[in-house]
């Protein structure tokens, strides 16, 4: 009976979840089996570590790897510190409010693509942006701003675009606090901070570790952004992906796809845990 | 002063003007209650004492120093929320320590107020315990232990016994007032249910419309109501209007009421030649050997156990009564007497 009642479940869930573990596990399998020699379409297929071997001895691709999980970390992080205010702020309603918190989520209705495009024409050598310091008089020649070294165009734009997710997020979970707990906190000489950090924080950690880990991996592996508004002297994995996979190598590309995957599983646990960490003893 | 004193408090929000030039003084080791029907302020004036609420005008001291615009997490004053408000993160014991905490109280003191609290409150087997694993009334003794352990001079209650049952409401409610006597708290405690109010009260602060109708001892209150809101919201009472007809150097008044000629004795002159008048249904004297005899049918008859309760018609009007002959059925004609010094003069009628 029990045996029966489980295939019905797996019955049911298979058209569903069945399609969605298949194509997943398909290209999982492909990419760790390709990083591995297997499905060579340019040579002999066969089990190999050549193409891990060479690829880790790589300059461009420890540097890629590098340049990946700070542009990663740096989005969470910062997404998230930008988001947690305007959730408080915008916890209760207030005149405005709906306008306010719409014009925040705006970002998620435009393209990444379109909006790094609009970006490098803010920020270009006879951008907006340079036009307007040097109309106000505060520069005296236009400003290199785009493509910057420390790819700080990329940071905020990937920031712009994933802190209304993060907001989506935190919003709800801060809104499920009771004004009565928050008073009590106050009443009790709690300020504005300590509040933050051993009351709203922990309760709302799991919406917290949601937007970390959700923006990590969306920014750990962006292309649109890198490849606009990036800067030249670094790749990131999935631009360093799509060049090898444009040279017809697609067991180097596999090998980048895959050190990806791991870089995100091991990347959203460590933010995870570290979250936890950092409110220990205070977490619901 | 030590306690508590308020001047001209004013609290508008937009048109509405929720509490309206209240003043008061509470004195230090006072357990003060306002109590009134829903919406008529005195929540807000709760609020404003803790400083969640910013007054619209007017000035609030505790002892002695002006809070008016100090913000909640700097004033001397704890508040016991009425959905306990326990942070639901934490144990009990993380709870109770979370204000000693932030006011960055040593550990030796705060391990001495802890156990104090921990004792008196009975708390010891649930410190590890997070309080959903806890009952109402547990839970409610840790909110009052939080707010305890901080040794405020003033502690505020917001209606703390509105979500227990019955018999747990009387057992906490003695708790509180042994709590608040032994520790030598000056208390102010926000209420609707007249009943809680009268049992625990120094003094009861009727509230209605955002004014303070009368602040009395719970006695005065109900033996002399000075309106006939306080009349009606403390107890039962019968009001009805009245003509004086005439006063004496005694203080005997007489009155012209629709139940007919009444006297009654007051020490103080009526406000008007036409006031309102009440009396007490248990006031109803069926032996109808004194003054002011009354005879009226009865319409409702409730047996109560220790008395009956009789809805009786008089005068056109309907009025209660409450006596201890069970015999009395609907349909009978009923007389009884009220003492004079028992009808109490209240407003004058505008």
């Amino acid at each position: 009976m029990k045996l029966k009642k489980f295939l019905l479940i797996l019955a049911l869930l298979t058209p569903g979840l069945g399609l969605i573990v298949a194509l997943i596990g398909v290209a999982v399998y492909i990419a760790i089996a390709q990083s591995f020699g297997f499905y060579n379409l340019a040579g002999e297929s066969g089990f190999s570590l050549e193409f891990w071997d060479k690829m880790l001895d790589r300059k461009v691709y420890n540097r890629a790897v590098a340049y990946s999980i700070y542009v990663g970390v740096i989005s969470a992080f910062l997404s998230v510190m930008f988001a947690y205010p305007l959730a408080i702020w915008l916890r209760k309603p207030f005149p405005g409010s709906l306008a306010i918190g719409a014009m925040l989520k705006a970002p998620l209705l435009v393209h990444g693509l379109v909006a790094a495009f609009l970006f490098i024409n803010v920020i270009a050598y006879h951008g907006v942006l340079n036009q307007l310091m040097q109309g106000l008089g505060l520069w005296d020649e236009p400003q290199r701003m785009q493509n910057d070294r420390n790819a700080i165009g990329v940071l905020l734009l990937q920031t712009w675009k994933n802190m209304p997710f993060a907001l989506l997020l935190l919003t709800g979970a801060v809104q499920s606090i009771s004004d009565d707990v928050l008073n009590a906190a106050r009443d009790l000489g709690a300020g504005s901070f300590a509040r933050f950090r051993k009351v709203i924080a922990p309760l709302t950690v799991s919406a917290m570790q949601a937007s970390l880990i959700i923006v990590f991996i969306g920014a750990l592996a962006d292309f649109s952004f890198q490849v606009i508004a990036g800067p030249t002297n670094r790749q990131s994995l999935s631009q360093l992906m799509v060049f090898f996979k444009s040279s017809g190598r697609w067991n180097d590309a596999a090998v980048v796809g895959v050190s990806l995957m791991v870089i995100a599983i091991v990347g959203a646990g460590l933010l995870a845990a570290v979250t936890r960490f950092t409110l220990r003893g205070r977490v619901a | 002063m030590d306690g508590i004193s308020a001047r001209n408090l004013r609290m508008e929000f937009g048109d509405f003007v929720a509490v309206k030039d209240v003043s008061f003084e509470v004195a230090s080791g006072e357990f003060v209650t306002l109590l009134g029907p829903s919406g008529c302020g005195k929540t807000t004036l709760l609020k404003m004492i803790s400083g969640f609420v910013t007054p619209t005008g007017g000035q609030i001291h505790l002892a002695g120093k002006n809070v008016t615009d100090t913000p909640p997490e700097k004033r001397d004053t704890a508040l016991c929320f009425q959905s306990y408000a326990l942070f639901p993160h934490l144990t009990v014991q993380e709870n109770l320590e979370f204000g000693l905490r932030q006011k960055k109280v040593g550990q030796t003191d705060r391990k001495e107020r802890l156990d104090a609290v921990i004792e008196n409150l009975d708390l010891s087997l649930h410190l590890a315990k997070l309080p959903n694993q806890l009952s109402g009334g547990q839970q409610q003794r840790v909110a009052l232990g939080r707010a305890l352990v901080m040794r405020p001079n003033v502690i505020l209650f917001d209606e703390p016994l509105s979500n227990l049952d019955a018999k747990l409401r009387d057992q906490v409610r003695i708790e509180i007032r042994r709590i608040q006597r032994d520790f030598g708290l000056t208390a102010i405690y926000v209420t609707h249910d007249q009943a809680e109010a009268l049992a625990m009260s120094d003094r009861v602060f009727v509230m209605n419309g955002g004014r303070i109708e009368q602040a009395d001892t719970p006695e005065e209150l109900y033996s002399a109501p000075k309106t006939s809101f306080v009349a009606d919201f403390i107890g039962s009472a019968n009001v009805l209007e009245a003509q004086v007809k005439s006063t004496n150097g005694n203080g005997e008044i007489e009155l012209t009421t629709p139940l007919g000629r009444l006297v009654a004795t007051s020490s103080n002159p009526p406000k008007s030649s036409k006031v309102k008048i009440c009396w007490r249904p248990e006031h109803a004297d069926m032996s109808a050997n004194g003054e002011n005899q009354l005879t009226a049918r009865v319409k409702h008859r409730a047996f109560q156990g220790h008395f009956t309760d009789l809805h009786v018609d008089a005068g056109g009007a309907e009025y209660r009564v409450q006596t201890n002959k069970p015999a009395i059925r609907e349909g009978d004609v009923v007389t009884f007497s009220l003492r004079p010094d028992q009808i109490v003069l209240l407003e004058a009628v505008a």
